[in-house]
């Protein structure tokens, strides 16, 4: 198991590596002007020229992606071209609230979804299987910034029952940074009205964001579930005269849930691709909002340092997905 | 499974209850739902949205004041200017206390205008051609001198854009010869009626002012002002909207799209200001690319644009007619300027008499907007739409600003057409047509349409140096109309600002800088 483990870290170096260079070429390649930006509406072009000088734009390509490299290397991603502020404080400022909003959506995406998956397999062609695949189909195609803004209208604006958008109201201060995960720290420092407050904040974006996912997970469950069944062992239990939820829970389910769980591990890609669009229609304070005005202003090394970051936690991810398929079935880690 | 609703439902009643906003926001508490800066720093970033901060954290020697903007002294009690303005002598008012409590003095007036020279970002452009950072002087404690290398007429004009930062305290935070520009980013160093918080500080997010007791203004014009405001940019104009609607925040930003604005308007407890602002719609033409460089095609392009379809179906007349580049409630711009009408047989016209003289008329045009701006996308449609009729074929590209200003170094890279705004900076048509029109600012965005007329330069650059407001207002006007005779560009509109207010909020006072957005006016109605 242990060598399985360091075998998959070895791998994410070349991995992280080639994505590095890749949004480097990517970012450089596209045809804006950083130092025109950094000049200001009122700069005349020999300011421009002076500025991208200074930034070491005017530089071969090779020699400022050296640059980078090392820089990054030393865990120092740069300040923004913009705020001046530094970029690592800025991410680490965002950084929880997204990881907090696509957790909280994967658990909830993954949990939901088995059971309904399970619960379809189960009862397979009935009435509730039925509705359950019309959903889980809408929750695929319907467009998730619709669904959001159509939640925001019921549940925020006409029943009054939840929050329109952010993560703490005004009134309430953050809860002391320990995880960056405010339903977490809250909880650490037993603060329960911010844990309940962040709790009815989080609502809505989780359940939002976690809907496509929910979808997928749903089907992947219900035809992996549906295909066990059909085993041979699964007829010999049931001739024996096994009670259907002792044959269930424990020898379908194992078979069983190699697919999902795969599912998760791709699924946290889209998550966070997908939290872009929720966090700006519920003024979630994460990361996609930051990456978005990184794009918009130019900001190269902020857009870079939000690509590492994510690539780094999708290839965390990654691992705890396939150590998680290990435990189900050892089988794989063995082979690696 | 109508159980299971039904406890999801009450669920979510519970939370709703547990997690209701207690009335923990004291009294006189705000949230203002308008775009933060990129950068607390205004010497090194200036945008628009910077006006909240330089206006409210920092005091500048001049300030704008109301609608139509009026240049007043600020923080200068008294100030000289030579006869030939070149020498320029401010007299600061005594106790003007910076939030740390120490006593602002010449010293500080100076550091800061050489912290933006020799940052040479954000508005040092307007005075590096005409200053140099040893030709400020401190006199005396309350007295600062500037020499100018040549007479500039928008030099008081200009003056507000330059916040006075505290020197000590920002020399304590330099590093590496920065300027203190690390620190400054995320803190503040000024003067003005509110400090900030930077502990609270989080970038796009929220910045949290607080009042300053003692502003040197004094508080007697407003008894009863806003203790604290929370500065809070929700980024999707819709749910904008509901947190105002829902007593969330406010104020929202002042550019609320149309239909929004019907939202708003419709609502109880909010309402709309509405107030024509100096910010004109230029549709650029390259003017140095075939077809283009002739002029009658570029009569025909004006003469295509359907100025009274845009601004009534599409604007709903939030939005008045501008025929030339200076905003038409700005001096400079003539008052009998009639500009380009919409008439599609006069396009026609001039477009067949560009064809006849060999332009490259049937060749496709491609305009470029700046694809989040869904106005820059509208208008371009509408132009598109109409140009079919007259057989020209125009391309419409979304681009983002910035790609576009990288575009604009060398003629042939320019695009052929683009869309902008030209906002408020300082209140002189020096602002819109100075550094428009000028072929000494081409290759920046500013000099886009790659127009050069001797004639033309020479005007705007003896404007630029006259200091007398009267002849300076005929040179304006005439080179207005030049440029409109020379249909070098298509200006379309000058903008009026909407911004959803709550009722509660009074005193708002609207000025094109800043957009109102000048917290030391406010106060809470009970």
């Amino acid at each position: 198991m242990i060598g399985f483990l360091l075998r998959r870290l070895v791998m994410v170096v070349p991995a992280l590596f080639g994505l590095l260079v890749v949004m480097f070429l990517l970012v450089r390649i596209v045809p804006a002007d950083p130092a025109a930006v950094l000049a200001g509406d009122n700069a005349t072009v020999a300011q421009i020229e002076q500025i991208r000088q200074t930034l070491g734009l005017d530089r071969p390509l090779y020699e400022q992606f050296w640059l980078y490299l090392t820089q990054v290397l030393q865990g120092d991603f740069g300040t923004s071209l913009y705020s001046s502020r530094p970029i690592g404080a800025d991410i680490a400022l965002r950084l929880g609230a997204t990881i907090e909003l696509t957790l909280v959506s994967l658990v909830f995406a993954t949990a939901v979804g088995m059971v309904l998956g399970v619960l379809a397999a189960v009862r397979r062609n009935s009435l509730i299987d039925y509705v359950l695949r019309f959903i889980s189909v809408g929750g695929l195609a319907l467009a998730s910034f619709w669904i959001a803004i159509m939640l925001q209208l019921l549940l925020s604006m006409h029943l009054g029952w939840l929050p329109l958008r952010g993560r703490l109201p005004a009134s309430l201060p953050a809860p002391p940074h320990f995880t960056g995960l405010y339903l977490v720290d809250s909880l650490l420092v037993g603060r329960l009205d911010i844990f309940v407050a962040s709790l009815s904040h989080i609502v809505l974006p989780a359940f939002t964001l976690s809907l496509a996912g929910l979808a997928a997970i749903v089907r992947f469950t219900r035809s992996s579930v549906v295909e066990t069944m059909q085993n041979d062992f699964v007829a010999y239990e049931r001739a024996v005269g096994y009670p259907q939820r002792r044959i269930i829970m424990p020898y379908v389910l194992r078979s069983s849930l190699i697919t999902p769980i795969t599912q998760v591990g791709l699924m946290f890609g889209s998550l966070i691709s997908g939290a872009v669009a929720i966090e700006a229609i519920f003024d979630w304070p994460g990361l996609g909002f930051y990456l978005v005005q990184a794009i918009l202003s130019s900001d190269y090394k902020a857009i870079l340092a939000v690509t590492l970051v994510i690539g780094v936690i999708y290839a965390f991810v990654n691992i705890v997905v396939d150590v998680i398929h290990g435990l189900v079935d050892p089988r794989i880690s063995q082979k690696g | 499974m109508r159980k299971l609703v039904l406890n999801g439902a009450s669920a979510l009643a519970m939370l709703s209850i547990l997690a209701s906003p207690v009335a923990a926001q004291s009294a006189n508490e705000i949230v203002w739902g308008d775009l933060l800066p990129a950068a607390l720093d205004n010497h090194v970033a200036l945008d628009q949205p910077s006006q909240m901060v330089m206006l409210n954290v920092y005091d500048g020697l001049f300030r704008y004041i109301g609608n139509p903007p009026d240049l007043q002294p600020w923080l200068v009690e008294d100030y000289t200017g030579s006869e030939d303005g070149l020498t320029w002598e401010f007299t600061l008012k005594p106790d003007v206390k910076f939030h740390d409590g120490s006593v602002m003095t010449a010293e500080d007036v100076v550091y800061s205008f050489h912290r933006v020279l020799g940052l040479n970002k954000g508005a040092a452009g307007t005075f590096t051609p005409i200053l140099k950072p040893e030709n400020i002087t401190a006199v005396d404690d309350l007295t600062v001198r500037f020499v100018l290398d040549s007479a500039y007429a928008p030099f008081l004009a200009a003056l507000p854009l330059v916040s006075i930062v505290n020197k000590d305290l920002v020399q304590e935070h330099e590093k590496d010869g920065d300027w203190g520009a690390e620190w400054l980013a995320s803190h503040s160093a000024g003067s003005g009626a509110y400090t900030i918080d930077p502990d609270t500080y989080r970038p796009q997010e929220n910045l949290t002012f607080i009042r300053f007791e003692d502003h040197f203004f004094g508080w007697d014009d407003n008894p009863d002002p806003i203790e604290v405001v929370r500065a809070q940019p929700i980024q999707e104009t819709t749910t904008r909207v509901m947190a105002l609607m829902s007593g969330d925040i406010h104020a929202t930003d002042s550019y609320l799209p149309t239909d929004q604005v019907r939202r708003v308007s419709s609502t109880e407890g909010v309402h709309l200001a509405q107030d024509e602002s100096m910010r004109v719609m230029f549709l650029r033409m390259n003017n140095s690319k075939p077809p283009f460089d002739n002029i009658n095609f570029r009569k025909c392009v004006s003469h295509a644009m359907n100025y009274e379809g845009f601004i009534t179906g599409i604007l709903e007349d939030y939005a008045v007619r501008n025929p030339g580049p200076i905003p038409r409630n700005l001096w400079g711009s003539p008052d009998d300027l009639v500009g380009y009408t919409y008439d599609i047989d006069l396009a026609q016209e001039y477009c067949d008499k560009a064809r006849e003289e060999g332009a490259p008329v049937d060749r496709e045009i491609e305009i470029y907007t700046q694809a989040q701006l869904e106005q820059t996308n509208q208008v371009a449609q509408v132009l598109q739409a109409e140009l079919r009729k007259v057989g020209v074929t125009m391309k419409v590209i979304p681009a983002n600003f910035f790609n576009l200003v990288a575009m604009m170094g060398t003629a042939e890279s320019s695009p052929d057409m683009w869309v902008h705004w030209v906002s408020t900076y300082f209140v002189d048509p020096e602002n819109w047509i100075g550094q428009t029109y000028d072929s000494a600012f081409q290759g920046s965005w500013r000099g886009s349409s790659w127009y050069t007329n001797p004639q033309l330069d020479e005007m705007l650059r003896s404007a630029r140096v006259e200091l007398d407001q009267d002849k300076r207002r005929e040179v304006y006007e005439e080179a207005s109309r030049i440029v409109v005779d020379e249909a070098v560009d298509v200006w379309v509109y000058n903008t009026v600002q909407l911004r959803g207010l709550s009722d509660q909020i009074e005193g708002y006072k609207f000025s094109p800088i800043g957009s109102g957005a000048d917290f030391r006016y406010l106060s809470l109605k009970n």
